[in-house]
């Protein structure tokens, strides 16, 4: 397990029982009245996928382009090509140099540096990544407004 | 006589040692890092999503037949005969919508954030997998329902059926698995 404590002072740290646990439980119930909300406000039958109408918001795209390509195999084939890239994005765009750099310090409890390595940076710190996933998030809402 | 209950004593009693390590080590006296964003439950919203469609599965799964002619009546019977069964109907038929769109949310924040980034890019490819293997649920759910036919349709519907109840959600589970053991052994993403 994964212990958060190591080169942080106390102040840096909460716990676990109950300040998380507080936070998901009143998210959960959150989530239970939306459902509850939406099964008044939506009652929604079993459907089958298969009409313009009974298609979900998150199957619209795969629908349009289903359309769109008519030749079953090469409609497969896209969708399990883009499986593969949206599954190993994360090798895709792998560059360890934004793991080395930079440090960040603050102040230990007992007078130590404690130190971090910054290995996040946010998308839209590396430009070619963020276009890459802008472009594909417009090409995906714009196939949901497409007529074939 | 009484050595074999100071034996069975003392396995109680290391019993509940354990026990209470156990809670104090994982829940009471765990210490994360302060100011994990609210946005960092989505994970775990979703995972409850999964939990109440699994519970509603369970109880519609009583009740369905996979059979022609059955699949429409074996419904209707679930909605107007059944106690709660209505209720029970509804969430399941919506919870997908909610479920998927928790996992959307989780996923965008973590593409945005670069969470996905060295050494966590197996939870990436676990999520992607489980967001994957939810479509596909959704899918096959929604080819069982109100669906009639010949013995060539029930065939097809039987297998459907068993991927929906059994397969998919055992390849979920497998994932869901690797995705919980990895979060924690590297951790949680944690704001500097």
């Amino acid at each position: 397990m994964k212990d958060y404590t190591k080169g942080k002072s106390p102040e840096m740290l909460e716990p676990f029982f109950p300040n998380e646990l507080y936070r998901h439980i009143v998210v959960s119930c959150f989530l239970v009245i939306i459902e509850l909300v939406a099964v008044i406000l939506f009652p929604l039958p079993f459907k089958v996928v298969n009409k313009p109408d009974h298609i979900p918001w998150f199957l619209l795209p795969v629908y349009k382009l289903d359309k769109l390509i008519k030749n079953e195999v090469m409609f497969i084939s896209i969708l399990v090509l883009c499986a593969l890239l949206f599954i190993s994005w994360p090798f895709l765009v792998s560059n360890r140099k934004y793991n080395l750099t930079p440090l960040n310090n603050a102040e230990g409890a007992n007078g130590r540096c404690a130190r971090h390595i910054k290995e996040c940076p946010n998308l839209w710190q590396r430009p070619v990544p963020f276009m890459i996933v802008i472009i594909t998030i417009i090409s995906v809402i714009t196939l949901c407004f497409i007529n074939p | 006589m009484n050595s074999k209950k100071s034996e069975v004593t003392i396995d109680e009693t290391e019993n509940k040692d354990f026990l209470r390590e156990l809670i104090e080590t994982n829940i009471t006296r765990r210490l994360i890092p302060r100011g994990l964003s609210w946005f960092g439950c989505m994970g775990g919203l979703s995972f409850l999503a999964f939990t109440i469609q699994l519970g509603t599965g369970i109880f519609l799964m009583f009740y369905f037949i996979p059979a022609a002619g059955e699949t429409t009546a074996s419904i209707q019977r679930v909605s107007h005969s059944v106690p709660y069964g209505w209720l029970i109907q509804r969430i399941h038929a919506v919870g997908p919508h909610i479920m998927i769109g928790m996992i959307f949310s989780h996923m965008l924040r973590i593409l945005f954030k670069g969470i996905y980034r060295h050494p966590r890019e197996l939870h990436w490819v676990s999520g992607a997998c489980l967001l994957i293997l939810t479509l596909l649920m959704y899918y096959t759910g929604s080819s069982l329902s109100a669906r009639n036919g010949n013995g060539h349709a029930v065939m097809h519907m039987t297998c459907v059926y068993a991927l929906h109840i059994a397969g998919i959600p055992l390849a979920m589970s497998l994932f869901m698995g690797m995705h919980f053991f990895m979060v924690r052994k590297t951790g949680i993403y944690e704001p500097l």
